[in-house]
C-alpha cells in the first residue's frame, strides 16, 4: 500500500463548531490569561482573577444558546454528545467554577500563591469537566478525567511552604493515579468484550453477551470503583480528609464540589449509556457504596474538631446520598429517569450549599487564621450575617425544609420508595437514620456559633470582601430557590440519558 | 517436517491454520517474561528489579508485534522502557535509597503481597479464560499505524486536543511546584 493512497483515505471529520463553543471559549480564556501574564508580568496580577471569572461566565453564553436551540447534537458517531444532560451539568460545573474563583480571589492574592498559574490550572480543570459532560466514549471519559484531575493534584500542593499541603498533594496524586490504573484496567476488559470504546457499542455488546460473563462483571466493578475514588465514596474515601485539610481552602471547595460532581457525571453516563443492561452488577455495587459512605462518613464526622475535616466526612456522607438513587436505577426505564433527575438535582443543590459553607469558613478563617471548630464559636456576636448564612447552608446540608437540601433528599427518598424493591426500602431506612445523625453534628457547630461566646472575648469584625460576599449571595440564593420553589428549578434538572442509550 | 506430520494433533500446525513461528516465539517470550517477573519481585536489589522490569516490558512489546500491533509495540518500548524505567532508575539514584541490598524487607508485608498477587492472578486469569476461552485473534487485519494516525485526527480529535491542554497544564503546574521561590 503506497503512502499516497493512505493520505488520500483521510477525511477531515465534520465538526459542529456551535456544539464545541463552550470548550473553545474556555480554552481561549486559558490561553489569554497565560499570554497576558507573559506580556504584562506583574502589572496584570490584579486583573487575573477577574479575567478568569469573566471567562467562565462568557462560557455560559454558548451553553445558553445551545440550550435555546434545543436540538441534541451527536458527533463522532455518538462518542461526543451535547444534550440536555450535558448542558445542565456543564452549567453546574461552570457556575461552581465561577464561585470557586470568587472564593480564591483574596486567598490566592494574599498568600502570593502564583496567581496566574493558579487560574490557568483551574480553567484547565474546568475544561476537563465540561468535556466530561459530553463524553460518551471510554477514551474521552478517561482523558477528561485526567484533564480535570492532574491540575487538581497540583493545586492541592499549591501552598508550597506548608508541609501539610505537600503531603496532601502527594497523597491525592498517588491515590488518584492508583484509582485511574484500576479504572483503566476495567475499561480495557470492557473494550475487550465490545471491541469498541464507545459507550453505546458497549451497551449493545452487554445486551448481546450471555447472562453472566465474568469479564464484564469485573470490568464494571473496576470502572465503578475507580470513579468511587473520585467522588470519595467509602471504602475509597481515605484520601479525602487529609487532602481537604492540607489543600488551600478554595481548592478544597473545588475538590469537594466540582471535581466530585464531575466524577458523578462520568458515573451516570457510564451506568446509563453503557452498563444499563447489567443492573444485577451495578445495583448491588452502588447499594454497598451508598450505605457504607453514608454510615462511615457520618459516624466519623461526629468526632471531628476541625471544621474542614468535618466537611470532608460530611462530603463522604453526602456522596452516599447522591449515589443512592442509582441503586434502583435499573428497575425500569421510568425509575431510571427519575433516579437520574434526582442525582442531577442533588448535585446542583449540593454544589450551592457546600460552596456556600466553604465561603463562610474561608471568610471567618481569614479573621482567626484557624479552622478549628472552637475558633468559630461566638461568631453571632461579631458576624451575625455570616452566622445566618452558615445556618442556611448547614441546615440545607442536614436536609431541613424549606432549604434546597431538603428537596434534594426528598427526591432521593421518593425514587428509592417508588421502585418498590425491598433493598430500595432498606437503603431509604439507612439514609433516614443517617440524616438524623448528620443533623447532630451540623447542629453542634451551629449551636457553638449562635450560643457560645467568642474565644478570649475577641469581637473584632470580620473583614468582608466583595468577591466572598457575591459568592455567598449566589450560593445562598440557589440554596433557597431549590427549597422554596423546587418545581420551577426541577424543570432544569429533569433530564434523561436513556433515550440515547437505548 | 515429516516427523511432525506423522504425529497426531499436529496437523493443524502443518495446514496453515496456525502460524508456527509466531506460536514458538510467543512461548519463548512468555517463558522469559515469567522468569524475569519472578526475579523482579524476589531480587533484593532495587536496581536489578528495575532492570528485570525492562525485560518483562520488552516481552510485552514483542507480543504486541507478534499480534500485528506494531504501533502499540513500538509505543510500549518508547514509553515504558524509554521513559518510565529510566525514570525509576533516576528516582532510585537521586533519592539515594537502598541502592544495593535491602535487608529490611518485611516478611509480614511480603506475605500480604504474595497473597494479593495470587488473588489478582486467580481472579483476572479465571475471568479472562472464562470469557474469552479459545477465541482467536483476527490475523487477517493487522492494525496499521497509518490507520491509527487517521483515527486520532478524526474520531478521537477531541481527546487528542484535550491531551495537549493537559500536557501544557501539567507542565506549568510542575514548574510552579518544583521551582524554588
Amino acid at each position: 500500500m503506497s503512502v499516497e493512497l493512505l493520505t488520500l483515505a483521510f477525511e477531515r471529520p465534520p465538526i459542529d463548531w456551535h456544539a464545541f463553543a463552550p470548550e473553545i471559549t474556555l480554552l481561549c480564556v486559558g490561553v489569554l490569561i497565560t499570554l497576558v501574564d507573559i506580556v504584562f508580568l506583574e502589572r496584570a496580577r490584579p486583573y487575573t482573577a477577574a479575567l478568569a471569572g469573566l471567562g467562565v461566565l462568557a462560557t455560559l453564553i454558548p451553553i445558553l444558546t445551545l440550550a435555546l436551540d434545543g436540538a441534541d447534537r451527536t458527533m463522532f458517531g455518538g462518542a461526543y454528545v451535547v444534550d440536555d444532560f450535558a448542558l445542565v451539568t456543564k452549567a453546574i460545573f461552570l457556575l461552581a467554577g465561577y464561585v470557586v474563583i470568587l472564593l480564591s480571589t483574596n486567598y490566592v492574592a494574599e498568600g502570593d500563591y502564583w496567581e496566574n498559574e493558579y487560574y490557568g490550572l483551574l480553567l484547565a480543570s474546568l475544561m476537563g469537566m465540561v468535556m466530561m459532560a459530553s463524553s460518551r466514549d471510554l477514551i474521552s471519559i478517561f482523558v477528561a478525567l485526567e484533564l480535570l484531575s492532574i491540575p487538581a493534584y497540583l493545586m492541592v500542593a499549591w501552598r508550597k511552604r506548608d508541609l501539610r499541603s505537600n503531603e496532601a498533594g502527594l497523597k491525592y496524586y498517588l491515590m488518584g493515579v492508583f484509582a485511574s490504573a484500576v479504572m483503566l484496567y476495567g475499561m480495557s476488559l470492557l473494550f475487550g468484550v465490545a471491541g469498541s470504546t464507545q459507550l453505546s457499542h458497549i451497551a449493545d455488546a452487554l445486551v448481546g453477551a450471555g447472562p453472566s460473563v465474568a469479564v464484564i462483571t469485573m470490568g464494571i466493578v473496576f470502572v465503578v470503583a475507580g470513579f468511587a475514588f473520585k467522588v470519595s465514596a467509602a471504602p475509597f474515601h481515605t484520601w479525602a480528609p487529609d487532602v481537604y485539610v492540607g489543600a488551600p481552602t478554595p481548592v478544597t471547595a473545588f475538590l469537594a464540589v466540582a471535581s466530585k460532581a464531575a466524577g458523578f457525571v462520568a458515573l451516570l453516563q457510564l451506568v446509563y449509556v453503557g452498563f444499563y443492561a447489567r443492573p444485577e452488577v451495578f445495583e448491588p455495587l452502588v447499594w454497598i457504596l451508598a450505605a457504607v459512605s453514608m454510615t462511615v462518613g457520618n459516624l466519623i464526622a461526629l468526632r471531628q474538631t476541625d471544621l474542614v475535616r468535618l466537611m470532608a466526612y460530611s462530603g463522604i456522607a453526602q456522596t452516599g446520598f447522591i449515589i443512592a438513587p442509582l441503586a434502583v436505577a435499573g428497575h425500569s426505564g421510568a425509575i431510571g429517569d427519575q433516579a437520574l433527575s434526582a442525582v442531577v438535582t442533588y448535585l446542583a443543590v449540593y454544589a450551592a450549599m457546600n460552596l456556600g459553607a466553604f465561603a463562610v469558613i474561608i471568610t471567618l478563617a481569614r479573621r482567626s487564621g484557624s479552622t478549628e471548630i472552637g475558633s468559630f464559636s461566638g461568631a453571632f456576636h461579631y458576624a451575625p450575617a455570616m452566622t445566618v448564612a452558615m445556618t442556611i447552608f448547614f441546615g440545607s446540608l442536614a436536609g431541613i425544609p424549606p432549604l434546597g437540601g431538603w428537596f434534594a433528599k426528598f427526591e432521593v427518598f421518593r425514587v428509592l420508595a417508588t421502585a418498590g424493591e425491598p433493598w430500595g426500602y432498606a437503603l431509604a431506612v439507612i439514609a433516614a437514620v443517617n440524616a438524623v445523625i448528620a443533623l447532630y453534628y451540623y447542629a453542634a457547630v451551629l449551636l457553638k456559633m449562635w450560643a457560645e461566646d467568642a474565644p478570649e472575648g475577641d469581637h473584632r469584625p470580620v473583614p468582608f470582601t466583595p468577591s466572598l460576599t457575591s459568592a455567598l449571595v449566589i450560593c445562598g440564593g440557589v440554596t433557597l430557590l431549590f427549597g422554596v420553589v423546587p418545581q420551577v428549578v426541577a424543570r432544569f434538572t429533569d433530564v434523561s440519558l436513556l433515550a440515547l442509550g437505548g | 517436517m515429516t516427523v511432525l506430520a506423522a504425529l497426531q494433533g499436529f496437523d493443524s500446525l502443518m495446514s496453515g491454520d496456525t502460524v508456527v513461528a509466531q506460536n514458538i516465539a510467543f512461548g519463548i517470550l512468555a517463558l522469559v517474561m515469567i522468569v524475569a517477573a519472578l526475579r523482579m519481585v524476589t531480587t533484593s536489589n532495587v536496581v536489578h528489579a528495575a532492570l528485570y522490569l525492562v525485560i518483562v516490558l520488552a516481552g510485552v512489546s514483542g507480543i504486541f508485534i507478534l499480534l500485528g500491533a506494531e504501533f502499540v509495540g513500538v509505543t510500549q518500548v518508547l514509553v515504558y522502557i524509554g521513559a518510565i524505567v529510566v525514570l525509576f532508575l533516576f528516582g532510585i539514584m537521586l533519592t539515594r535509597g537502598a541502592l544495593g541490598e535491602d535487608e529490611e524487607a518485611d516478611t509480614e508485608k511480603r506475605r500480604m503481597a504474595v497473597l494479593v498477587g495470587v488473588l489478582v492472578l486467580v481472579v483476572t486469569g479465571g475471568a479472562v479464560l472464562d470469557s474469552f476461552g479459545d477465541a482467536a485473534v483476527n490475523r487477517a487485519a493487522p492494525s496499521l499505524t497509518a490507520e491509527i494516525g487517521d483515527t486520532i485526527f478524526s474520531q478521537y480529535i477531541v481527546p487528542f486536543e484535550a491531551v495537549s491542554v493537559l500536557l501544557l497544564a501539567a507542565l506549568i503546574g510542575a514548574i510552579v511546584v518544583a521551582r524554588k521561590d
